[in-house]
């Protein structure tokens, strides 16, 4: 069964439609890599699915339970979703530990020894033990990328939401970020990874999913979708990406 | 009187000055920070009640405030003692201005930080007591200690409500001794001495939950 069923999303602004019936499927185990033109709407796909915008049609099944219903606990959904922000959003006040501790003393009431100790796991899993006690405005980008998704894997989430993961990094750092990707899903990590990142695309997964005009255009592999898809304005997009940043 | 009995008044009203002082700053800062949660935790019906409340307590002068408190609610039965009234009255005009030194705190805490906390599962409380009170409390340092030295310049009116603060006592002692101008020297030196150690006390907190990242004073 998919982990993630997502069925003719729309989701408007002030009447202007952003998604217009989006439908894909995400398997566990499996990551997807979403692209698009700026604007089309990736974020907004990614934050409906957490609900931390209200969809205004279509549904989302996860693990086969509809979550786009009112009646859904919607903090109980996003505790099963990780979520590695593009600017990070590291508590600035608050250690690299603390920051992955967190989450796990509030809402997975672990006492401060037992968070402290699953946290040092992951954040041995992401190399950046070491650097625990440090505030993130001592971390280097690539590092605060790190410290970031250790904080979402320590809550064990059943599918890691990446947006524009390496936007902000330079391409030695996004390389790294791709090896940490690859790392998470030769360990059958479920991603979804919204992304500008052609290279970084090619590098992650075989399953591509190109979003335009509120819609899924394509699915397919970053190569296919380059080199042979019928649509040339696709594979224009995936041959000149910075044209259309 | 020897100068040594009149400094021991001075001193006896210092601690009032200190007790007053204190109280209303504790007031102001639950209030203060109340307001902010209030406003953070329900929507505009709530905001703009709580607009109305410091745009009110900031207009009226807190001396008018302190007798309506002190000799205007004993009409409606109530009788709050001098010092509960000057809580009721400097205590919660503190709280009006310390709200607004959140508000503009609280506008420097980066978005990004409070919806990562709710996207992981943090409930709206939780995230104001983990994130945004923390680092609103670090930030709003400099217009805290601001606030703090207001209060203290107003502790004076806790006289007319008969609160033997240092003003009452030297103004008692102006008028039997006459030395006038030493008392009054010696007033101005006590009320240095209380504004420095308040900067000493915030200092004192800041350091011990100061963080790299967070440009304060
Ligand atoms: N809260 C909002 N209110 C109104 N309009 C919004 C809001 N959020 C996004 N939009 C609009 O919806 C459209 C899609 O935005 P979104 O951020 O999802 O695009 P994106 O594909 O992530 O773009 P980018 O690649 O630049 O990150 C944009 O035109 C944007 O202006
Ligand atoms: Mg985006």
């Amino acid at each position: 069964m998919a982990l993630l069923e997502i069925k003719d999303l729309v989701k408007r602004f002030d009447g202007r439609t952003v998604l217009n019936g989006v439908t894909f499927e995400l398997n566990e185990g499996q990551t997807k890599v979403i692209m698009g033109p700026s604007g089309c709407g990736k974020s907004t796909l990614l934050r409906c699915l957490n609900r931390l915008l209200e969809p205004d049609g279509g549904q989302i099944f996860f693990r086969g339970e509809d979550v786009a219903l009112p009646d859904t606990d919607i903090r109980q959904h996003r505790q099963r979703i990780g979520f590695v922000f593009q600017q990070f959003a590291l508590y600035r006040h608050l250690t690299v530990l603390e920051n992955i501790t967190l989450g796990l003393r509030k809402l997975r009431r672990l006492s401060t020894a037992a968070a402290d100790k699953k946290a040092a796991y992951q954040l041995e899993r992401m190399e950046m033990g070491a650097h625990r006690l440090k505030y993130p405005a001592h971390l280097s980008v690539g590092q605060k990328q790190r410290v970031a998704i250790a904080r979402a894997l320590a809550m064990d989430p059943a599918v890691l939401f990446f947006d524009e993961p390496t936007s902000a990094l330079d391409p030695l750092m996004s390389l790294e970020v791709a090896a940490v990707i690859n790392q998470l899903r030769s360990e059958n990590v479920t991603m979804l990874c919204v992304t500008h990142d052609v290279s970084l695309a090619r590098h992650v997964t075989d399953r591509v999913i190109f979003l335009d005009d509120g819609q899924v255009k394509a699915e397919d592999s970053a190569e296919q979708l380059l080199t042979t898809h019928a649509d040339p304005r696709i594979r224009q997009f995936f041959g000149q990406p910075a044209a259309l940043k | 009187m020897r100068f040594s009995g009149i400094l021991a008044l001075l001193l006896e009203g210092a601690g009032y000055t200190l007790l007053v002082t204190v109280s209303c700053v504790i007031t102001g800062l639950v209030t203060g920070l109340g307001i902010v949660a209030l406003r953070r935790l329900f929507g505009k019906g709530v905001a703009r009640l709580l607009a109305l409340y410091t745009y009110v307590f900031r207009g009226i002068p807190v001396l008018v405030l302190l007798f309506i408190v002190f000799f205007g609610l004993p009409g409606l039965g109530i009788r709050p003692s001098p010092l509960v009234s000057m809580m009721l009255s400097l205590g919660l005009v503190c709280g009006a201005y310390l709200a607004e030194v959140f508000r503009g705190a609280l506008d420097a805490v980066d978005p990004h930080e409070i919806i990562a906390a709710e996207v992981m599962g943090l409930s709206r409380l939780q995230v104001i007591l983990s994130i945004e009170f923390p680092q609103m409390l670090r930030l709003a340092v400099p217009g805290m200690l601001n606030e703090f030295t207001t209060v203290l310049k107003y502790s004076p009116f806790g006289y007319t409500v008969g609160i033997p603060e240092i003003t009452k006592q030297a103004m008692a002692l102006a008028s039997t001794t006459l030395r006038g101008i030493e008392i009054y020297t010696a007033v101005g030196v006590l009320y240095f001495g209380i504004y420095q150690l308040l900067c000493l006390l915030m200092r004192m907190i800041e350091r011990k939950f100061r963080v790299p990242g967070f440009a304060t004073q």
